[in-house]
């Protein structure tokens, strides 16, 4: 069953390898882009450029560099410069990341742990109308894609009742106090949040349910209840441990495709983050930041990845004598 | 199995069954109702917004680069956001130029130069005096650093007279000066330019010092927003508002109801909702047209007799009845805006005639099959129409412009291609004249006529996506010519009168309509946008002018 | 075991459920554009009409038929996620039976590979892929399963390794049965049930994938999609289009996906060795 038997050098190896054909494919590609930055920034301008300024930009922006002046950018951790933003792609990628992180990772962390805590419950009452109706439930939101449930929210709460503002991560320039600010924040993650955690929960929640009633029927949590041990406690530190595996691999997954995973409802809530970013970045033909965002979350793929083969390890004891 | 978890569910639920059955049902049936209750305990714990002494404008995009000359978008938006820090000779408002800082100009035809009074109380935002030197730096500077939004080739030198005047002898007779040089130009700082070797990298606090009425404060990259401050040692005296925020938002017509923000652009069909909810709709000239790009060096469509078959073919007015519903005007054949004190009332037409279209294109030798298209030598009269979507001002929504098109080619016996393309990718085609027609649109037809020498010819126009650059008319090549080098206004509109003949007659390019541009904004705070005559600067359609604030 | 199984899910109402809304709008998807009145690119009507009798959803902005424009739209996200589903599982057991039988060197470079695949953003990847070659929806869709594969994948090669490890695959080795006769008449047919969950779920992805590009503008704009409505009903926000524009396509994609879903779990819960338990 297990893919790895071999030493750790192995696949961090590999993972090396990929992380280099990453930096080459991220290099290669947005090259492929039709058109340039300097036909996309100045194709909708009220300047109009000769033959001779229009050469004279293009040379400005050409890349003269090859793959292995990038490599040893990057080796010096230099991303690149943008030339859409005139900044650092670094920079940017460090404005954008923390509303990534605000949203993406708080709909994750909230809809694991939930999930999970809702899976196990669920579970431990299997058969009940309540687990009936929650796996009923979710199994039907499961069904409900973000397009359609962001929209909805959309729809309901920020157009028609107005509740909600309808675009942005915070009003600019306010002058709040911390606790305005934060309830602020709050206040405007609330529907993208709302959006995302009904995408992701009922997948966890399935899945927690399910590896919750297959430990359940195995023999150790028979002995452990045969134990006399109280159910709260057989449940969270006996069955749901070997439950949790499976959600590890899901959450590593989910969480490395962070940045595409959140364009659709970073578009319909105009909320600012990676995915924007890139997707502006694309229609500029802005590559150095292409580049740099493409590489950048195709290695914290590669790295969570390898972190979840670590935590597998750790958390599994059957994979370690697996052979 | 089965049975084993129905016996299990059986003994669980033996006891509390019908009570925990009564709970459940009633839980999930509230479960809307609690998201609900949540998201309104969210929205009534949120403070309320005290704006104040500030004015917020709503942008769909968001950036468009930092506020100075070497580091704006070469947009519209772009430069707006500069016009509030960088100020300019003169200026324009609702009716035409009026003085920024200069007080007064002149022109002398026999030194061919221009002199500007300067405002003596103009001051740059670190408080030192704007001098005549400051402007003869800016010149020097961008002719060693160009700044695309001006063309300094134009310019032969200046010479500061004294502290607070100057004067700008010309290469030559240049007609667009005042509005190219004169009130696009931002004057630049010569304390804190003269050391700066390479002003694109240049992003010290100090690359944003200007003598503008608003001093620029932040720029969030990735949330889109703009803070500016008023200057109070403003020349022209304090503006009107102490802070000035740009915003991100896809929806004006939301943030324009629950006051999120005070100016934003919105679609002619939300003015009647809008006005009714109290906020000001203003509506532009014609400043933006629509038009369908030929690739003229190609035939078919290398022959005027041609493309003017298309434009006989195409029923503009069904394209603005049922893409735009109604809000739209037909364009001038001529390129320049029916608005234009210079447009000609006497431009070539081309009413929607289809029979002709065809009469006109089996003149060729093609004739109808029975497929209802036209053929030649066994092969069908196809065609690539390239579409994108764009509208005024950078905005970026989908329409059926292409769709009616190629229904009204398919009509005439045209097979139609239809290929809806991402913009840089329909552009970078154009460019390499790699297409048969695209539609595309660009703005600055309600502006200084030189827009007709950078759209028709490729002398002017080459690195331009938008221009025709059409170069088989040694006669239009002439007057496109003579117009820039035009100084006097009635005998540069005479010219002026011959391209749009001209121009409509070999139709490099077909001008379909103007789409309605209108803002709205809130009118209690005491500030009234306007829409600028000819467009701000070169001839941006945004009602952002720094004079509403201002005056 | 598997007929077992078979049985069993003809009585899972999530399945019977499942199995209804996908042949109802699989039926739909495939009569629909010969039942609707109007032609959907017919922009002859008047635009942004109230439902009436001759146009029950009423017409969109560029005056077309919004039902008939449903139907179509309907269809070309089926062909879409058909297309992909399919093409991602050949993809996927192909590679996966391989790199199990294979071993060694072959099966490290082939999942490895996988993994590079995984980790491309594939958001990225066909948004350059849509914008450089302006492919057919098809064409999108073969890309899509290009980079879909590795998971199902993984999944193949982890059953085939048990299987291949267990007695009667073992015996037939034995026997001398070739590595192609053992692939071909144990591997695959045993792994069939993979295979359903497998394709459930890629369509599943495909369809959701299809709608996120298309509402994102990255699909032709003429085409007809429900992503692509949805988009554009969405664009009118501020008029009453509400019940009839925005809500059919929501409403039709959200079953489509809610019917695959379903199914998916049913095929899990019923087939997958791990699972069934859990019935």
């Amino acid at each position: 069953m297990r893919i790895w038997k071999k030493k750790w050098s192995t696949p961090v190896l590999v993972y090396l390898t990929a992380a280099l054909l990453m930096a080459y494919a991220s290099f290669r590609l947005p090259h492929l882009l039709p058109g340039d930055f300097v036909t996309a920034m100045y194709a909708g301008s009220d300047v109009t450029l000769n033959a001779e300024q229009e050469a004279e930009l293009r040379a400005f922006y050409q890349n003269t560099d090859g793959f292995q002046g990038y490599l040893r950018n990057l080796a010096t951790l230099d991303w690149g410069y943008s030339h859409a933003f005139m900044a650092p792609v670094s920079q940017l990628f460090l404005q954008a990341l923390p509303w990534t992180l605000l949203l993406m990772g708080t709909a994750h962390v909230l809809s694991t742990l939930l999930g999970f805590v809702l899976g196990v419950e669920a579970a431990w009452r299997r058969g009940s109308l309540l687990e009936k109706a929650g796996v009923g439930i979710m199994t039907v939101l499961e069904g409900i894609p973000e397009i359609c449930s962001g929209v909805l929210l959309l729809l309901v709460f920020a157009l028609s009742f107005g509740w909600f503002p309808a675009a942005g991560a915070q009003m600019a320039y306010a002058d709040h106090t911390f606790g305005q600010w934060l309830a602020d924040v709050v206040h405007h993650l609330t529907l993208p949040l709302a959006t995302l955690i009904l995408a992701y929960l009922p997948g966890n929640f399935l899945l927690a349910r399910a590896g919750m009633v297959m430990v359940l029927e195995s023999w150790f949590v028979l002995t452990a209840r045969a134990k006399g041990l109280p159910p709260v406690r057989v449940r969270y530190a006996h069955a749901a441990r070997n439950a949790l595996l499976p959600m590890v691999t899901r959450f590593g997954l989910r969480f490395a495709f962070m940045i595409t995973g959140a364009l659709v409802v970073e578009t319909i809530f105009s909320y600012p983050g990676l995915g924007t970013l890139l997707f502006n970045a694309i229609a500029m033909r802005d590559l150095p930041l292409v580049q740099g965002i493409v590489l950048f979350s195709s290695i914290m793929v590669l790295v969570v990845n390898l972190g979840m083969e670590y935590v597998y390890h750790l958390l599994d004891p059957r994979v370690g004598h697996a052979s | 199995m089965h049975t084993a978890a129905f016996t299990k569910k059986m003994l669980q639920n033996s006891l509390a069954g019908l009570k925990e059955k009564f709970f459940q049902v009633g839980n999930h049936g509230l479960a809307a109702m609690v998201l609900a209750v949540v998201f309104m305990v969210i929205h009534i714990c949120v403070p309320g917004t005290a704006l104040g002494s500030e004015i917020r404008i709503a942008d769909s995009k968001g950036d468009w680069g930092y506020p100075n000359p070497f580091r704006h978008y070469p947009r519209g938006p772009g430069y707006v956001r500069m016009s509030w820090v960088f100020d300019t000779l003169v200026w324009k408002d609702k009716n035409g130029y009026i003085p920024a800082l200069a007080d007064t100009w002149s022109y002398d035809p026999n030194t061919k130069a221009f002199a500007f009074t300067l405002n003596p109380r103009a001051k740059w935002h670190d408080g030192r005096p704007l001098t005549a030197a400051d402007v003869v730096f800016t010149i020097a500077y961008f002719k060693q650093h160009p700044y695309r939004w001006i063309s300094t080739h134009a310019l032969d030198r200046a010479e500061a007279v004294d502290d607070h005047t100057v004067v700008i002898y010309l290469a030559g007779p240049y007609a667009p000066f005042l509005s190219d040089i004169g009130g696009a130009m931002p004057v630049l700082p010569e304390h804190i330019w003269e050391t700066v070797t390479d002003p694109f990298v240049f992003d010290d606090p100090s690359a944003f010092i200007g003598s503008g009425p608003y001093m620029f404060k932040d720029f969030n990259k990735t949330r889109g927003t703009y803070l500016f401050e008023a200057f109070p040692d403003y020349y022209q005296g304090v503006p009107k508002k102490e802070r000035l925020v740009y915003v991100r938002s896809g929806k004006p017509m939301m943030s324009l109801i629950t006051g999120q923000v005070d100016l934003a652009n919105i679609r002619p069909d939300m003015a009647k909702p809008l006005r009714e909810k109290e906020l000001a709709v203003i509506e532009n000239e014609c400043g933006w047209n629509k038009k369908i790009m030929i690739n003229h060096k190609k035939p078919p469509f290398d022959n005027p007799v041609f493309r003017r078959a298309l434009a006989y073919a195409i029923n503009r007015q069904e394209i603005i009845d049922k893409a735009h519903r109604g809000f739209a005007t037909p364009a001038s054949y001529g390129l320049l805006s029916i608005d234009h004190d210079m447009y000609n009332p006497d431009t070539p037409r081309y009413p929607w005639n289809p029979q002709k279209a065809e009469n006109m294109i089996a003149s060729f030798g093609w004739a109808k099959g029975p497929d209802g298209f036209f053929h030649k030598h066994g092969q069908v009269l196809e065609i690539e129409l390239i579409s994108s979507n764009l509208t005024v001002a950078g905005d970026r929504v989908a329409d059926r412009d292409g769709e009616i098109i190629k229904k009204q080619l398919t009509d005439i016996g045209i097979r139609v291609h239809l290929r809806n393309q991402e913009q840089t990718t329909t552009d970078s085609r154009v460019k390499n004249w790699d297409f048969d027609l695209a539609i595309s649109g660009h703005g600055g037809i309600a502006g200084d006529p030189r827009i007709l020498s950078e759209m028709i010819s490729p002398v002017y126009g080459a690195g331009s996506v938008n221009s025709a650059r059409f170069d088989d008319s040694p006669e239009l090549n002439r007057l496109l010519e003579a117009q820039m080098v035009e100084m006097d206004p009635a005998r540069r509109k005479q010219i002026v009168f011959k391209i749009q003949e001209l121009y409509a007659d070999q139709m490099p390019a077909i001008s379909l309509y103007y789409p309605d541009t209108m803002a709205a904004f809130n009118q209690d705070n005491g500030v009234t946008w306007f829409y600028t005559r000819g467009g701000i600067s070169k001839g941006i359609p945004i009602p952002q002018n720094k004079m509403s604030l201002i005056r | 075991m598997h007929l077992d199984a078979g049985q069993q899910i003809g009585k899972d109402p999530w399945f019977i459920t499942g199995i209804g809304i996908l042949l109802l709008l699989g039926f739909l998807a495939v009569a629909g554009p010969f039942l609707v009145p109007h032609d959907p690119y017919d922009i002859s009507f008047s635009p942004l009409r109230p439902p009436s009798a001759d146009h029950w959803l009423g017409t969109n902005d560029g005056g077309m038929d919004i039902l008939s424009e449903l139907v179509f739209s309907l269809q070309n996200t089926v062909i879409f996620g058909v297309t992909a589903g399919m093409a991602g599982l050949v993809l996927g057991v192909v590679t996966g039976l391989f790199s199990a039988w294979a071993g060694g060197w072959t099966d490290q470079v082939l999942m490895r590979l996988a993994d590079i695949v995984l980790a491309i953003p594939s958001v990225m990847v066909l948004i350059l892929v849509a914008a450089f070659f302006q492919p057919s929806p098809v064409v999108l869709a073969l890309a899509l399963a290009g980079l879909a594969w590795p998971t199902t994948a993984r999944g193949v090669r982890a059953q085939a390794l048990t299987l291949k490890n267990s007695l009667h695959i073992k015996a037939a080795q034995r026997m001398g049965g070739s590595g192609r006769y053992i692939i071909a008449r144990h591997l695959m047919p045993e792994l069939f049930p993979l295979y359903l969950i497998n394709f459930a779920a890629k369509t599943r992805m495909a369809v959701f994938m299809e709608a996120s590009l298309a509402f994102l503008g990255l699909f032709d704009p003429g085409e007809k999609s429900l992503g692509l409505m949805i988009s554009y009903a969405l664009q009118y926000y501020y008029l009453d289009i509400w019940s009839n524009w925005l809500m059919p396509p929501i409403m039709l994609l959200s079953l489509l996906i809610m019917g695959a879903t379903f199914v998916t779990i049913s095929l899990e819960k019923n087939f997958d060795p791990r699972l069934r338990k859990t019935v």
